[in-house]
């Protein structure tokens, strides 16, 4: 398809501009300050753009066409009511400068989106500032840092299980922290002995997602937290799959100290092609005074700022990602208490069906009841030339978004990882055409393994040559 | 629940079939003493309709956005958005699709990014661009730590007029790296550049610069540059009106090395500060360290132009602890907002609305001048001016009675600027709306 630059004609332009004349006004820009170098954008009309982008998102794949069964990634139906009220004219056009008593309704949305999300959680107070789950992560990681400096005791390593997300090691470097593999053990969990082995004075925690990326819950988790604390270490709850336990386990009720909640996975705010989300951090009482600057509060007069006396400091400008937050608050009060518990429970019946209807073509990487989602391999088709990727592509052409591939991976147990999350909202047709799909491909992989490799054949552009992307960068036209 | 389809008809037969006699077996790892014996205590569920009119009272409590027009920008500008920005970032294939992973059913984020990524390098003249950061702020400690690892000096030097919070982000991320952080202070609203020239010794990183800076005033970028090119320094501008590229020169052609961007003034709403759309630029030599996702163009099995996620070995699902940055999640439907945007205005709209912003800045401040009511420094700015005013408290409430957000009190940011108050002017106030704010004080 043309870009926009190619479908460019001298003359044209999709906006009006303002006819207020200010020719009275002779001053100029300074003379360092004036380019040198003209700039071209593309010059269309606004039905040329209309077109051009209608047509660019018809080869793009929602959760709307589809199941988008990505793991750890909960891509669950995205209500359209709460788009409508995260576009209410008083909150879009919210100054954030604005004197606080015009914005009390934007802070009460934040106030009480934090008052529901302690409740779920187990936690004592929320930050709304983080922007993603790694943000949060980052924030939450730095919480736990000035913990032990402002103890005089600063620590300098941070614990992280090998099947956790890339971004939990990433963003301990970025907190300075020095990262130490645990493994995990033959039933999926963290290895306890290794854990009671490598935990120390040194060790400032463990971050952990629960459940995990193999989709179980660990079953040690009170030892687990147990280990960590008997040293005076922090135990960090990553929320990526949070959705599993909504209604049945609070992360604070299992010991975690601070966590970071994903609102655009567990709470079903739209995933916008990979952003904007929200990773809003829950700390526990003793840690709410290193929250990032400021938090929302009430007293009888209103909602106003505070400033946490030990913060952190500032992740972002200003308060945080304010329409996302309202989706989220909108979907809990739908749901309420019944309803959030019926989505934990119905996720974790659609991961185990799956599973239970899969295991045969596709080995799982643990075989027992899972959470919200389950691990399966592709390893046995690797005899057929068949590679985890190419049935993945294949799914595409059955109408199918493919899951998380290749993603947990370690050894011996998650590899040629198919990692498959069905959330709440879709329903059992959905999931067994998915299921015979998924057969029909293991099938095809025995018997016309070409069909798999030069898969997917019906979209829009086949698969693609991503070394010639970095060969020879082309990152503009 | 309408959102949840599986019946309790259902439910039991996937019991059955997963091999299970109640729901409760399937939490058997689940320790008993964690287990929630009690429903949550929170509200709901509520109605479609009553969660409508409990929503939308709440927004009632904040006040008549719509119609008051904001005289502050300060890093949060309200321009007009064309509706075809939010035409098309409502269709669904935009907004709840997920990450472009799988490219050959996301062509179309993977080129509107491409897209976008053009658009900007042509305003920046720079070679490579991460179309999304979460926000300038963040953009700017990423750019940080960029420069960091590309010098491994760990001193940075920073204008004294880049935004509050921007610098507050930069000293939370670099905090952990025991970076040395010395602001620059200002002479006439613009950075000292004879300050500058002490500072500059072997061992500094970076210099970063906001340009329009905090304040307003434009600075000469292309002089801090060669001063500190003489020193091997890398030089990053920050632009957080980003509508300011359409009439002032390019930070490439001022040779600055990274730019850490602000998009919001590219049809993104107010949104009370979020989600806005963060922006990194740089020279193509520093590519390997940049961090953030960036679309590239590639061709399918059969020669097919199509688009991917390039230069991932820097991503953090896959380098892990080793990765340029944690960042995963971005504010990717943003990109198709600005590339929209964009679009629409093209060469001719941006210029012509940059310039339109700088002359009506220029207008109400002669205006204001005029009335005798206020004074301030003379120095060149683009759409935001300082102005001091003898009774700050006075000339706020005045401007709130007549029914708009009221400029920024400066003292709270820079207590030596008691009395200051910061104005921002865009496109949508007319130039009636100009001769009726300035007549407020006239009399």
């Amino acid at each position: 398809m043309k870009l926009i630059y190619e479908k460019s004609v001298k003359g044209r332009i999709g906006f009006s501009i303002p006819e207020d004349s200010f020719d009275e006004i002779s001053v100029d820009i300074p003379e360092y300050a004036k380019p040198h170098k003209e700039y071209d954008l593309p010059e269309v009309s606004e039905p040329d753009v209309v077109r051009h982008f209608t047509k660019l998102s018809k080869l793009n794949y929602g959760v709307d066409d589809g199941l988008y069964p990505l793991g750890s990634c909960t891509m669950k139906y995205n209500p359209k009511i709460n788009e409508k009220l995260a576009n209410l004219d008083n909150f879009l056009y919210a100054h954030p400068f604005a004197p606080e008593r015009y914005v009390q309704g934007s802070l009460q949305i934040m106030f009480e989106l934090g008052e529901l999300l302690n409740e779920i959680t187990g936690m004592d107070k929320f930050s709304m500032m983080p922007a993603a789950g790694a943000h949060g992560e980052l924030t939450g990681v730095l919480m736990i840092r000035k913990y032990f400096e402002s103890k005089g005791k600063p620590r300098h390593k941070m614990i992280i299980p090998d099947s956790a997300h890339g971004t939990n090691p990433a963003s301990s470097a970025m907190a300075g922290f020095r990262v130490v593999e645990v493994k995990s053990n033959e039933r999926g969990g963290v290895d306890i002995s290794e854990l009671e082995k490598i935990m120390d004075e040194d060790t400032a925690g463990l971050m952990l997602t629960n459940p995990n990326t193999v989709g179980l819950f660990d079953e040690n988790i009170l030892k687990i937290a147990d280990i960590v604390h008997s040293k005076g270490g922090l135990l960090y709850y990553d929320g990526a799959n949070l959705n599993a336990l909504l209604g049945i386990v609070r992360p604070g009720d299992a010991g975690f100290d601070v966590l970071h909640l994903n609102l655009h996975k567990t709470f079903s705010t739209p995933h916008g092609g990979g952003g904007p989300g929200a990773g809003v951090v829950g700390a526990k009482k003793e840690l709410i005074e290193f929250l990032p600057s400021p938090i929302v509060c009430k007293n009888e007069k209103g909602y106003f700022f505070e400033f946490p006396k030990n913060s952190i400091g500032r992740v972002r400008a200003f308060y945080g990602n304010f329409s996302v937050l309202v989706k989220a608050y909108a979907w809990i009060l739908s749901m309420g208490p019944q309803g959030l518990r019926e989505a934990a429970e119905t996720s974790i019946i659609n991961a185990n069906y799956v599973l239970a209807k899969l295991k045969d073509y596709y080995k799982p990487a643990y075989d027992r009841t899972c959470m919200h989602e389950c691990v399966l391999t592709g390893k046995e088709y690797k005899k057929y030339g068949v590679k985890t990727l190419d049935i993945s592509k294949r799914l595409m052409d059955y109408g199918f978004h493919p899951p998380t591939i290749y993603f947990p991976h370690f050894e011996p147990y998650a590899e040629e990882t198919i990692m498959i999350e069905p959330p709440e909202s879709e329903s059992k047709e959905t999931l067994d055409s998915f299921i015979k799909a998924m057969i029909k491909i293991s099938k095809e992989a025995r018997t016309k393994p070409e069909l798999l490799k030069e898969a997917p054949h019906s979209t829009p552009v086949g698969r693609l040559d991503e070394v010639k992307a970095v060969k020879n960068p082309k990152l503009h036209y | 629940m309408r959102y949840i389809p599986t019946t309790e008809k259902q439910k039991e037969e996937m019991l059955k079939e997963i091999g299970v006699s109640s729901f409760t077996d399937l939490l058997k790892d689940i320790p008993d003493s964690v287990l929630l014996k009690t429903d949550l205590n929170i509200p709901g569920p509520i109605n479609e309709q009553k969660l409508t009119e409990r929503i939308y009272d709440i927004s009632k409590k904040n006040a008549d956005f719509f119609s008051i027009k904001p005289l502050v920008g300060a890093g949060a500008y309200r321009h007009f958005i064309p509706e075809v920005v939010k035409t098309i970032t409502a269709r669904e294939e935009f907004y709840t699709s997920y990450t472009p992973y799988q490219p050959e059913i996301s062509q179309g984020n993977l080129q509107s990014m491409f897209e976008y990524q053009t658009h900007i390098a042509k305003l920046t003249g720079m070679n490579v661009v991460v179309p999304s950061i979460y926000d300038g702020a963040s953009a700017t400690a990423e750019a940080v730590l960029m420069a960091m690892r590309l010098s491994k000096k760990n001193k940075i030097l920073v204008s004294s007029l880049l935004h509050p919070h921007y610098l507050e982000t930069v000293r939370t991320y670099t905090e952990p790296h025991k970076t040395e952080i010395i602001t620059i202070p200002y002479k006439n609203i613009l950075t000292n550049i004879e300050n500058f020239e002490k500072n500059l010794t072997d061992d500094v990183a970076a210099f970063i610069i906001q340009s329009p800076n905090f304040l307003g005033g434009i600075e000469n970028v292309s002089e801090f540059a060669r001063i500190a090119h003489q020193k091997n320094i890398l030089v990053i501008q920050v632009i957080a009106e980003s509508l300011s590229s359409g009439i002032l020169k390019s930070p490439g052609e001022a040779d600055v090395d990274i730019v850490a961007g602000e998009a919001q003034s590219f049809g993104m709403d107010l949104n009370f500060g979020g989600p806005y759309n963060g922006y990194l630029a740089s020279k193509m030599k520093y590519i390997r360290q940049i961090p953030g996702r960036i679309a590239g163009e590639t061709t399918d099995k059969n020669g097919n132009r199509g688009f991917v996620m390039t230069f991932r070995a820097r991503e953090q699902d896959i380098r892990r602890e080793k990765a340029t940055s944690n960042i995963c999640s971005n504010h990717a439907l943003n990109i198709v907002a600005g590339n929209v945007y964009l679009s629409l205005l093209g060469k001719r709209g941006l210029k012509s609305l940059a310039d339109l912003n700088f002359k009506s800045a220029h207008y109400l401040r002669k205006k204001l001048l005029d009335t005798k009511a206020f004074s301030g420094p003379d120095y060149p700015f683009f759409n935001e001016f300082i102005l001091k005013s003898d009774k700050k408290e006075e000339t706020i409430d005045l401007l709130m009675k007549n029914g708009f957000v009221p400029p920024l009190d400066l003292s709270k940011f820079y207590p030596e600027l008691e009395g200051y108050l910061l104005f921002a002017v865009t496109e949508i106030f007319t130039k009636k709306d100009l001769d009726f704010i300035a007549g407020l004080f006239s009399r």
